[in-house]
């Protein structure tokens, strides 16, 4: 029985309208625990003044599975410059935007961080993604499922019986321990089997099927709000990467509104805004659509990430495989593919962001664009959709580029001027505020996943708990923002689970976490529809058999469903 | 009397049918072993040449040593060039150069070929080379009738295929039949039983001890906890929850974990850190894949059921074997080439020139030879115009790519050729991975270390130096002082030097049945047999990974490898706290 009450700290716990107040919390067997509840002398940890938050939580990051492992295997370089060995009981690290398992858990759990999303897996290999995920230390964990190219799937859709898509994507979700349904590049991959998919808008015609990525978001953007998931569809949009997409993402974030259902939620998820964000025709007239974005998020039942952009070597990883061909033309290094029977496909390509560079320096803008015109931080998350735009570790920059104009100009002075004099992002004089910041990296996140214990500090809450050393009554954060990011960079303490992982920066206690999914609920008639309809055509399809795709309970380390 | 004359030939080592049917069901210890792997086939000519018939006896020579075998004829070796079945015979005559890459020169070893007298070379002979003992009494599991079960949808642990669609009908603890496996597959199920090591076994003097588990695992930690640098090798016939404990105990032991894959398709990886990857699944194959491309890789013998699965079956848009083109490019004609509409037949250690050639012919360029590594340039513009047009395509990779004349560079023209034809087309590059978690094993290294295979924690954290830290380098320059080798077996399929130094250091050996590294091993530790005894989860060639399930329990007494790594892991851990050392710090 650990029992901890933390003093002396700025609590900030948004989803309970708690603002930097300074308060006690208490903490119990795991979850957070009303004072009174404690024996009569606690342990305590002395927050020292700085701010206690829930713990970090990132709704998109590729961080297990067989992208990720292929990206390790093409990247030997990654390991410059960023070994660490094993000690003190710990883990040895390695890798910069492909870290092993270990400097991932470890890095998250550094900043404050203690739930991650994977963020994309194909069923047939989630089983890998779970393997890792069972390795990776401390955070708690979940994936999205990739669906769009689904041909069990796109055969539902074609058939526009609506129940059985709902319970198709029930079944998958469960046969695969998914969290939510993600799409990607919404049908491309589906067309690049066949050699095409190459910047397809929503409207395109798929081969063979001949529905369209709008039939698909709106197919399972309705059976996932009916069946009521904890996480809406989680997309990445047609065109990708494209100068001029940002009308494709316009158009596809007002679909969200033909099939909202007004849950507590949004109903759709954009992510990684900032790759489908581009103003212009080409890449000379590359500008920025962010201001139209943000309206555009703001009017519907929709949220976005940011996929900010880092500058410095990285390496990119989509499920976007047409377009991971085309950035493979314009980078001309290393490519790797792969084609996932009757499901998906992937693509992957290192790739280096140039501070000098034009094209780098609108993306850079419209990320932080995004989240500044975005009025409501309900709406909008952090993240640089880690690795594509760059690792996670740099998350505590990206806060405090956010919450300092100073910060933003000291930033701009190195960068490609040209595009800077055609951005809008000098002219915003917006700094979010540190209870705004906490909002978009906890609270808000905790409520796009559905997780009711996770995000906020009220009694029965999962005890993810971070204390930085950051007094906001001593510092300004939109002026001193070199003591913000050192301050979020390295936790004076995470809790997990109502545990000690870190203090003062350093990850003193390894302790594994918890795997989340769901197991939505539906009509036994149209599941028993769906389970006939895969006896007959899994081994149609598929190269394995059915029984073999179904990942049990017991092959992840410690699973729980959220309903 | 026999004319004298001796033949130089260049030897090329592999895979044979009997080889593995023989191994797995008699155990290399077996008269039918030696009868698959003594032997060298060579070309009708070069026996006429030598003044021998059919099962005479030669002397093969190289500049690693000599051995006596027997001579057969055989259609599928070209003039010049001989075949020696992998194992311990040929073993003591490979080219063990592994040109910094981790990978011995298998498949390019110049050889002298003589006709001789007397007895051939007995395994015997070989392992008392290497000072081993030979048990003098081999137990196999009693097998107790009992009531009948079938299982289905089980995975097979043998090769990289992974096929899991067996049905397995037991009775008892008798596996009694085995459905829809390959002749490897029914023969290392239907005698999982055979040829077991059932109790711990210590070496001492001149004879194996049985010990309890307790003292075999005491002695391996206390072996492995004193050593500077060991070596952790195997890793590929095993399930990824043994894996992953096994980066661990390297981790602490500082030492050196490797797999085999370094002597199998390292050379594929290699090539992948440089230029990337071209994949896909099998079942994108079957269903799509109207060219398909076999590259020094037999299948017939070491993946028996790729043929029916993906390239004879029906997919969504093909209908069948007639709408595929099977292509085999090939030193030999093997096998596998008889099954294919083409056999180009490629000059030993030349794939890289023909492979280059190809991505020329690709993109139009004029290639000013009339022929390429003895391939005529019609062919070749003919070869590179195919592929083009076809709408999906497929090249297998094997071992006759990643062993032979340039290696990785091989592998990464290919893949080149693979990326340059998806200009036109969808072009994808599948390795033939062997061992059943070779796949599983290259990626449990990856996410907990970032490389594939060869990983040095010399200094705390992982470093991957290809032909440093690689295990057949460290064994021939005499660097490891301590083993644990682990469900492999190097002293069967590692060159000579090699082997020379594993019998010279404690070597821990766990394995559910008799190695010939069981043989020169210190301690043995007996484990059950994944499949049957043992579960956990293997990657598929592919990437695909499955769940393996045991339907047996292990004897007793006997414990499944992940078990006996954690037991092992944790007395390392005492053995280190008692001499003062933490984890993670090494030697000073």
């Amino acid at each position: 029985m650990t029992e901890f009450l933390i003093k002396n700290g700025h609590v900030y716990d948004p989803a309970n309208g708690i603002f930097g107040d300074l308060m006690e919390i208490a903490v119990k067997d795991g979850i957070i625990v009303n004072p009174s509840e404690l024996s009569p002398n606690p342990k305590v940890i002395d927050a020292g003044g700085g701010i206690v938050a829930p713990g970090g939580i990132d709704i998109h990051s590729h961080i297990a599975g067989p992208k990720v492992n292929t990206g390790r295997l093409i990247k030997p370089e990654d390991h410059i410059g960023t070994c660490k060995p094993a000690s003190n009981g710990l883990r040895s690290q390695v890798g910069r935007s492909v870290p092993n398992v270990f400097k991932i858990g470890y890095g998250y759990a550094i900043m404050g961080y203690t739930t991650v999303a994977e963020a994309a897996s194909p069923p047939l290999e989630a089983r890998h993604t779970h393997e890792e995920m069972n390795d990776i230390p401390i955070i708690d964990k979940l994936t999205y499922i990739i669906a769009d190219s689904n041909w069990l799937l796109l055969d539902y859709l074609v058939d526009g019986r609506g129940d059985l898509i709902e319970a198709y994507v029930a079944w998958l979700l469960r046969a695969t321990k998914g969290y939510g349904i993600k799409i990607v590049d919404p049908g491309a991959d589906w067309a690049w089997l066949h050699g095409k998919g190459m910047g397809i808008d929503i409207d395109y015609e798929l081969p063979e099927y001949g529905i369209s990525p709008k039939d698909i978001l709106l197919g399972l953007g309705e059976a996932v709000e009916h069946l009521k998931l904890p996480h809406p569809i989680h997309v990445h949009c047609n065109r990708l990467g494209y100068p001029g997409n940002y009308e494709t993402t316009l158009k596809t974030i007002e679909l969200s509104n033909k099939y909202s259902k007004g849950l507590e939620r949004p109903a759709m998820h954009v992510t990684h805004t900032q790759f489908t964000g581009y103003k212009g025709d080409s890449w000379i007239t590359l500008g920025s659509g962010g201001e139209d974005i943000a309206k555009e998020v703001e009017r519907t039942d929709s949220s976005v990430d940011l996929g900010q952009l880092v500058f410095g070597p990285t390496i990119t990883m989509t499920a976007d495989a047409p377009f991971e061909f085309v950035l493979y033309h314009l980078e001309r290094g290393k490519w790797s593919f792969a084609d996932i029977e009757a499901e998906t496909s992937a693509g992957i390509v290192p790739y280096v962001y140039r501070k000098r560079n034009y094209v780098n320096t609108v993306q850079w803008c419209i990320g932080l664009e995004v989240a500044l015109l975005v009025r409501d931080p309900w709406k909008v998350y952090i993240t640089t959709d880690h690795p594509n735009a760059g690792p996670f570790t740099k998350y505590p920059e990206i806060m405090a580029l956010l919450m300092s104009k100073k910060m933003r100009e000291d930033f701009m002075k190195d960068l490609n001027q040209v595009a800077l004099g055609r951005a809008s992002l000098p002219s915003i004089s917006r700094e979010l505020s540190l209870e705004e910041i906490m909002i978009m990296m906890r609270a808000s996140p905790a409520r796009l996943l559905g997780m009711k214990f996770k995000g906020h500090l009220g009694e029965g809450a999962q005890a993810d708990i971070a204390i930085y050393d950051l007094n906001p009554e001593k510092v300004d954060v939109h002026h001193d923002y070199e003591e913000v990011i050192k301050a979020f960079s390295r936790a004076k303490y995470t809790l997990k689970d109502g545990e000690i992982v870190v203090k003062d920066g350093e990850i003193v206690r390894e302790l594994y976490g918890t795997t989340f999914y769901t197991d939505p609920k539906v009509p036994e008639d149209s599941i028993r529809e769906v389970e006939k309809g895969l006896k007959e055509k899994f081994p149609k399809y598929y190269s394995i058999s059915l029984s073999n795709y179904v990942i049990g309970e017991d092959e992840l380390r410690k699973g729980r469903v959220v309903s | 009397m026999i004319a004298k004359q001796t033949l130089s030939l260049l030897l090329n080592t592999g895979r044979t049918i009997k080889q593995g049917i023989s191994m797995e069901a008699e155990g290399k210890l077996s008269e039918a072993y030696a009868d698959a792997v003594a032997r060298i086939e060579l070309n009708e000519d070069d026996m006429k040449a030598l003044g021998i018939t059919d099962g005479s006896l030669v002397e093969v020579i190289s500049k690693e040593g000599s051995i006596k075998i027997r001579a057969f004829r055989s259609k599928e070796v070209k003039r010049g060039h001989a075949y020696v079945p992998m194992g311990p015979w040929a073993n003591m005559i490979v080219d063990p150069q592994t040109m910094s890459l981790g990978m011995p020169n298998y498949k390019y070893t110049i050889i002298n070929v003589r006709p001789s007298e007397g007895k051939p070379t007995s395994l015997i002979e070989i392992l008392a080379h290497y000072n081993a003992i030979i048990p003098t009494e081999i137990e196999d599991i009693e097998l107790r009738g009992g009531s009948q079960k079938v299982y289905e949808y089980m995975v097979c642990p043998f090769c990289g295929e992974l096929c899991d669609h067996l049905k397995l009908e037991v009775v008892g603890n008798e596996i009694k039949k085995v459905i829809g496996g390959c002749a490897n597959s029914v023969s290392k199920l239907r005698n999982y039983h055979k040829h077991r090591i059932l109790r711990p076994l210590i070496r001492e003097g001149g004879h194996f001890r049985e010990v309890s588990l307790e003292e075999a695992l005491r002695r391996a930690a206390r072996i492995l906890s004193s050593a500077k640098y060991p070596l952790l090798f195997g890793w590929s016939s095993t399930v990824n929850e043994a894996i992953r404990v096994g980066v661990e105990l390297a981790e602490i032991l500082r030492g050196v974990i490797d797999n085999t894959s370094v002597v199998c398709h390292g050379p594929t990886a290699l090539g992948a850190q440089d230029v990337g990857t071209a994949r896909s699944t099998l079942g994108i194959i079957r269903h799509k894949a109207d060219y398909i491309v076999i590259w020094g890789s037999n299948p017939s013998a070491s993946h028996q059921n790729h043929f029916s699965l993906w390239i004879f079956s029906r997919g969504k848009w093909i209908k069948g074997r007639k709408n595929r083109k099977v292509v085999v490019i090939d030193v030999r004609e093997t096998p596998a080439a008889r099954l294919a509409d083409e056999l180009v037949r490629v000059e030993p250690g030349k794939d890289y020139e023909l492979i280059t050639a190809l991505r020329m012919a690709v993109r139009d360029l004029d290639i000013e030879l009339p022929s390429v590594a003895g391939v005529p340039t019609e062919t070749i513009y003919r070869l590179a115009d195919e592929m083009k047009s076809a709408k999906y395509g497929v090249i297998f990779e094997g071992m006759g790519i990643t062993m032979t004349g340039a290696k990785h560079r091989n592998v990464e023209e290919l893949i080149k050729l693979a990326h340059d034809l998806n200009e036109w087309t969808r072009f994808v590059l599948i390795p033939m991975r062997g061992h059943y978690n070779v796949t599983g094993s290259d990626n449990v290294f990856l996410w907990t270390t970032g490389y594939p295979f060869g990983i040095d924690f010399s200094r705390g954290y992982p470093r991957m130096v290809p032909g440093v830290t690689t295990a057949p380098d460290l064994l021939m320059r005499g660097e490891v002082d301590a083993a644990l080798i682990i469900s492999s077996d190097p002293v069967a399929h590692f060159p000579k030097r090699a082997v020379e130094h594993l019998s010279k250091i404690p070597v821990i050996t766990i394995d559910p049945k008799w190695s010939l590294t069981a043989t020169i091993s210190d301690v043995i530790i007996p484990s059950g047999i994944v499949g049957v005894e043992c579960g956990g989860t293997a990657y598929r060639l592919d990437d695909v990974p499955l769940r393996i399930k045991s339907i047996l329990p292990p004897p007793p007494g006997v414990l499944c490898d992940d078990e006996i790594l954690r037991r092992l892991l944790e007395m390392v851990k005492e053995y280190r706290n008692e001499g003062g050392r933490k984890r993670g710090e090494g030697y000073s």
